[in-house]
């Protein structure tokens, strides 16, 4: 079992970003953006349409490397290089997708696996369980709703205990119970880690002590 | 924190076991890799017969057969991820590198099953002379070794490309004929009793730096 199997102790973690830049082809997707937070608390990331809330999420889980500036992680005073970040980072975002072949808890099964913890499908039954899907695991993927289907991604980012949460759009295609698990489960995240919601829903950004906003001007300004 | 050695192994042998079962769920590519073995197989068997002496053409024949056979599939290995928008999901739970070595590791074992199929058939409806089984296997393990490798390299770095088809086919295309020139010809010279150790080292050879080139290149796939 790695060290990301933990259950989410009270491990000191902060992020911080100096400068965090991402340009793709022929548009800014994120503008230099700077701040630093830490656990435990939860951090909403505001901002227009193109902004770049996304692309930030993405860079703080290591999914996308800096076009410009740089950013910080670490866990317990130890630097989390972006390469290992998937250790220490629950992610749910819209672009998430499963396997349409495979059931929900195949899905989470796998990605258990793949992360080495022990017990996968009774860690993958846990995290369902959690968020209300427990009675729908063994259907496929295909079979789900949208709003299922961002439960499942709730539970994949739930799934190894991680001490950073980063969930974007945790909402969407929610229904009020849906909400009020999103709700349930950044409470709970933030008393011992770090949870960071990109997010314009009000309802959303509430549950966050603190905020930041990001300046672009949105829809993907032009490089 | 880097990855630790244990949970490397772990996520290479979850995503082997992926695709075995997505595989066998889909039937994606094994079906219609073993429809053209066999219809290609027949046809030609149908259309000149069996050739027992005629070694070159046998070589050249099962090759192709297997290379053509198994390139839509080995070339699919990364797309579909993307196309199907998981790969996100894979790499959020393991890292290129172990991405990348379970896809490999799976098209392997197609390829093996593929020649379970096919070899047999292959000798039955050709009537090709009784092969010198260790040389055989031999050079179609390391010829199958060293194709499983290319693509594999080739799928996961053409993956994110917007015309990855055809790009998939101009990068391959040259870094295949090294390993179909070697193992044709050592097909050939286990079949007319020549020695097979200058082709088994070049596909040796060419199969570890293409694996090589991949452990060094897949950390880096994917940040843009």
């Amino acid at each position: 079992m790695n060290a990301a199997a933990a259950p989410a102790a009270a491990v000191a973690l902060s992020l911080e970003a100096r400068g965090l830049a991402h340009l793709y082809t022929g548009r800014r997707g994120l503008q230099p953006v700077s701040f630093a937070v830490a656990s435990p608390g939860a951090v909403a990331v505001t901002g227009v349409n193109g902004s770049g809330k996304s692309t930030l999420l993405r860079l703080m889980a290591g999914l996308l490397r800096p076009t410009a500036g740089a950013s910080a992680l670490t866990l317990g005073g130890v630097a989390v290089p972006p390469a290992a970040r998937r250790e220490v980072v629950g992610f749910a975002s819209p672009e998430l997708q499963f396997y349409d072949e495979f059931s929900a808890l195949e899905n989470l099964a796998f990605a258990a696996e793949a992360r080495g913890l022990a017990d996968p499908h009774g860690l993958a039954r846990a995290a369902l369980e959690r968020v209300g899907l427990a009675s729908r695991g063994g259907d496929r993927v295909t079979a789900l709703s949208s709003g299922m289907k961002q439960r499942l991604r709730l539970a994949f980012a739930l799934l190894h205990r991680p001490p950073l949460l980063l969930l974007d759009e945790p909402g969407s295609h929610l229904d009020d119970e849906g909400r009020a698990l999103v709700d349930r489960v950044v409470d709970e995240e933030r008393r011992s880690g770090l949870v960071v919601i990109a997010t314009n829903e009000e309802r959303e950004w509430r549950l966050a002590a603190e905020r930041i906003e990001l300046r672009g001007r949105g829809l993907g300004d032009p490089a | 924190m880097p990855p630790n050695g244990s949970s490397s192994v772990a996520a290479v042998w979850a995503i082997l076991r992926k695709e075995c079962r997505s595989e066998w769920r889909t039937r994606y590519g094994l079906n219609a890799a073993l429809l053209f073995a066999v219809a290609t197989l027949t046809g030609v068997s149908f259309a000149v017969g069996r050739l027992p002496d005629r070694t070159d053409l046998l070589s050249a024949l099962l090759w192709v057969v297997l290379l053509f056979a198994s390139l839509a599939s080995l070339a699919h290995a990364f797309v579909k991820e993307v196309e199907g928008h998981t790969l996100t999901l894979l790499r959020l739970v393991a890292s290129p590198t172990a991405i990348a070595l379970g896809k490999l590791l799976f098209n392997l074992l197609f390829l093996g099953v593929l020649e379970v199929v096919t070899v047999p058939l292959f000798l039955i409806l050709m009537g090709g002379p009784p092969p010198r089984w260790g040389a055989f296997l031999l050079v179609l393990g390391l010829g199958s070794l060293a194709l499983a490798a290319t693509t594999t390299l080739v799928g996961a770095v053409v993956s994110q490309t917007r015309g990855r088809g055809a790009l998939f086919a101009a990068v391959s295309l040259p870094l295949l004929m090294v390993v179909l020139a070697a193992g044709v010809s050592g097909l050939r010279a286990q079949w007319d009793g020549n020695p097979i150790g200058p082709d088994v080292r070049l596909l040796a050879a060419y199969a570890a730096a293409v694996l090589g080139a991949s452990v060094l290149l897949y950390d880096h796939l994917w940040e843009d």
